[in-house]
């Protein structure tokens, strides 16, 4: 097992700073303004509610009061792994609602991608502004060494936690002002600012003047509406519901005190299903009647395009690799973690021979359902989940369980090592851009490799250090 | 701005001056249970205060029973109670979370804090003795929020949302509030301006905090066409309806600035305070204070409809009228409004009034 902060012993030279102030400040004194950072959250609103369990809709997402830290060159291959990732991603995404060259040369099954209920029939044939599908993509990653690092998966419809990364940083710099004196911990309030340009460069052609954003929310009950309000209030730009919105003579439009204002590009927190009854499910009540076709005829861009979702699914995850090297000629600075597809005889066989050792997922689950993690699981429930597989192989893929890293994290009886991932956010308008930082998750029970909010994770502060 | 956020804003400030002018409601009552006088006046003064309250509908029990628990309990705490303070305080909230990137991390603090504060109070305590404190701890929240918003906000058209709402509530509650005193009955033996109906003008005064300022101002002893006076015509009073149609007036004047555009609401709040230039306290009695209040409060309803036809919020969705030139400024576009009661935005208003 990987520690983040310790290794033989010593404490690594990026956490020196860090460990010298936990020495200083002591166990008790950061539980106590543990608590004084959960009010905080509390206060500014920054509740996520748990689809299906019910319960309290204004929990908070346990914050962790220990960051943890990048080194600048740890940073730099991270940073251009990711950039990588989402560069191919976007050629693949082009290349599926276009030509198609990477089906016709054979370097990626079609089936998988036409078949996947993540494809969209609607979008074939239509190029967005700059040849852009994933403006933004969450690149999920784990660490197992000091080298060794992995993408677990894609996130290219829309991916959220952003608000944590910056509502993370705000709250440990208003709490201990001291730790970012030296000036060493890079900023990453950059993102809003970011996040509107690439927007703004990706204007569709009916846009004339300075485009106008707006950020399509379903409402006030969705899980991640802070977050909706929180960017929209950053960015200085409208949060609007389907209600607000309307289509008229090619352009969409947004209903306002003074009438009707244009909205040239949408940056859509909803689900692609309901983001045009007209278009996909006629029962939608939160998107907008006849938007698809505005944006067909380019009189507003979609942020994220619709369809996106076929390349972070599972099943199209082995490929990426393939992706990077067919589009971009290069060799993935991070790689997969190998993966076993239950589609393929072998791979399956092998899956079942050895599901103690492996972690099995559902190839179109996300948020950490569906899936078993093999060490950790009885036989009872390994033959369940057999019998799960054997019914619908092409429905799985396993990976071997992987060790985590662990970083320090405050418990009740002080600190402790606990498995974390990260997520960068990859912004893509003309340029491809990345703040210095990320989301990271930390699974809070001992032992445990879910980082999943929805599971119980939790999130700490993502130090970037300059060089 | 969207109109959907305009609502929300107007409907926000309304709940918390809402929550703040039942409180003042109570107090009323909670003034007058203290005098002399029979059980049957006494009950009836307690049924004045939900009646004052709009609340006569929604009083689970008979009104001629109505006694300082079951109006308090009413007012106070009752979910099925739309106006009731915790209702208030939560339906303020709600709206200001719809809005959460249109106001400042004050206002939402404020608005935040207040129902989360309201729901760790419980009827057995504030019944069992803390009564004034729930009162004035109300209020506190009024002031806390209104000044976060005076002292944060910036002035775009959100801000005069907010005042807008603010204004015709209070209007709204100011004549419920001296409405309170048709309602009440004297003692048998008791005579219009004898000694309790004096004090009965004084406890209306006293629940719209202007027991002292009305002392100030006439240097007299309380007198009903005084206590009128102050109430209702008298620009000084910052609870009078003169003061709150002049800032509906001088808000929905920049409102009209700032859109570039006049509508019926407008030429309904011009009329309202004309009105109230206009007329004497002898004008109010010769017609009727309780007939003349009873015009009043129509007259703001259909004022606050207006207001919401207007700017797109209101039931009566407009339809959606778009510039002929992309970027022009549009002039009496929700004016052009057909009622659509199918229009989505239709299932607002009735959300937010609950």
């Amino acid at each position: 097992m990987y520690s983040e902060m310790h290794q033989q012993g010593a404490v690594r030279p990026e956490y020196d700073d860090l460990a010298r102030w936990i020495e200083e400040i002591g166990v008790d004194t950061l539980l106590a303004r543990r608590a004084e950072a959960e009010a905080l959250f509390r206060r500014v609103g920054i509740t996520f509610a748990v689809y299906g369990e019910g319960g309290d809709p204004d929990r908070l997402i346990p914050f962790d009061i220990v960051p943890r830290v990048f080194s600048a060159s740890e940073w730099d291959r991270i940073e251009r792994g990711s950039i990588q990732r989402a560069r191919a991603l976007n050629a693949f995404l082009a290349d599926v609602y276009g030509a198609g060259e990477i089906f016709a040369a054979g370097r990626v099954p079609r089936r998988p991608v036409f078949e996947n209920e993540a494809y969209q029939p609607a979008m074939q044939g239509i190029t967005p502004p700059a040849g852009v599908f994933g403006h933004i993509i969450g690149v999920d990653l784990v660490r197992c060494g000091p080298d060794e690092f992995y993408v677990l998966e894609d996130n290219c419809r829309t991916p959220s936690g952003i608000s944590y990364v910056l509502e993370n940083r705000e709250v440990m710099s208003r709490m201990f002002p001291q730790l970012f004196a030296t000036g060493q911990v890079r900023p990453v309030d950059g993102y809003p600012e970011m996040l509107a340009r690439a927007m703004e460069e990706v204007a569709p052609p009916a846009c004339t003047g300075a485009p106008q954003l707006a950020i399509l929310t379903p409402g006030h009950f969705n899980s991640a509406y802070y977050e909706h309000s929180f960017l929209a209030d950053q960015m200085g730009v409208d949060l609007v519901e389907g209600q607000d919105l309307f289509t008229s003579d090619g352009l969409l439009w947004r209903r306002t005190i003074r009438g009707a204002e244009r909205v040239d590009v949408l940056y859509r927190r909803i689900d692609d299903d309901f983001l045009d009854p007209r278009a996909f499910r006629p029962d939608s009540m939160l998107g907008v009647p006849g938007i698809m076709d505005v944006y067909r005829n380019g009189g507003v861009t979609l942020v994220n395009a619709p369809g996106t979702g076929v390349a972070d699914d599972k099943s199209i995850y082995v490929h990426v690799p393939e992706m990077i090297r067919f589009y971009l000629g290069e060799e993935p600075i991070i790689p997969n973690v190998p993966t076993y597809r239950c589609a393929e005889a072998d791979d399956c066989t092998y899956v079942l021979e050895n599901l103690a050792d492996l972690v099995v997922k559902e190839v179109h689950g996300s948020g950490g359902y569906g899936m078993i993690i093999g060490p950790k699981s009885t036989a009872a429930e390994r033959e369940a989940y057999a019998a799960r597989i054997r019914a619908n192989p092409s429905g799985f893929i396993a990976q071997p369980t992987l060790e985590l890293s662990t970083s320090p994290t405050l418990s009740e009886n002080g600190l402790v090592e606990r498995h974390v991932d990260l997520r960068p956010f990859v912004i893509s308008g003309r340029e491809v851009r990345l703040i210095p930082g990320g989301l990271t998750r930390v699974a809070l029970r001992e032992g445990s490799l879910v980082v999943n909010s929805s599971q119980g994770g939790g999130v700490k502060d993502t130090w970037v250090l300059n060089p | 701005m969207l109109s959907r956020v305009a609502g929300n804003l107007f409907w926000m400030s309304r709940y918390i001056e809402r929550a703040e002018n039942v409180a003042r409601l109570l107090d009323a009552g909670r003034r007058m249970n203290t005098l002399p006088t029979s059980a049957e006046a006494r009950a009836a003064e307690w049924s004045s205060i939900v009646i004052a309250a709009g609340c006569s509908q929604t009083f689970p029990e008979p009104l001629e029973q109505a006694n300082a628990r079951s109006v308090a309990e009413h007012l106070i705490f009752d979910r099925e109670n739309a106006s009731s303070i915790r209702s208030c305080f939560h339906q303020a909230r709600e709206n200001a979370r719809a809005v959460r990137q249109a106001i400042t991390a004050d206002v939402w603090d404020a608005a935040n804090q207040a129902w989360f504060e309201m729901r760790t109070k419980s009827s057995a305590t504030v019944l069992g003795g803390e009564f004034a404190q729930l009162l004035d701890w109300t209020k506190t929240q009024g002031h806390r929020f209104r000044g976060a918003i005076d002292d944060t906000l910036l002035r775009d058209p959100g801000y005069h949302f907010i005042r807008v709402g603010q204004y015709v509530e209070r209007l709204d509650a100011t004549m419920r509030l001296l409405d309170v005193k048709y309602h009440v009955l004297l003692p048998a033996d008791e005579h219009v301006g004898g000694l309790i109906d004096e004090v009965q003008w004084l406890q209306i005064l006293r629940a719209a905090n202007s027991s002292t300022a009305y002392r100030h101002v006439y240097r007299a002893p309380v007198k009903p066409d005084l206590v009128v006076h102050f109430l209702v015509l008298n620009a000084l009073s910052p609870r009078s309806l003169r003061h709150s149609a002049g800032m509906i007036l001088r808000h929905l004047d920049l409102l009209k600035s700032m859109t570039g555009a006049s509508h019926d609401c407008h030429s309904r709040i011009y009329a309202l305070l004309g009105r109230l230039e206009d007329e004497s306290v002898d004008d109010i009695f010769a017609h009727g204070l309780h007939e003349w209040l009873t015009e009043r409060i129509e007259e703001n309803h259909r004022l606050a409809n207006a207001i919401a036809d207007a700017y797109g919020f209101g039931q009566r969705q407009p339809e959606p009228v778009v510039p002929a030139e992309p970027g022009a400024e549009v002039c009496e576009a929700a004016d052009a409004a057909a009622a659509d009661a199918s229009a989505p935005g239709a299932k607002m208003q009735g959300q937010n009034q609950g």
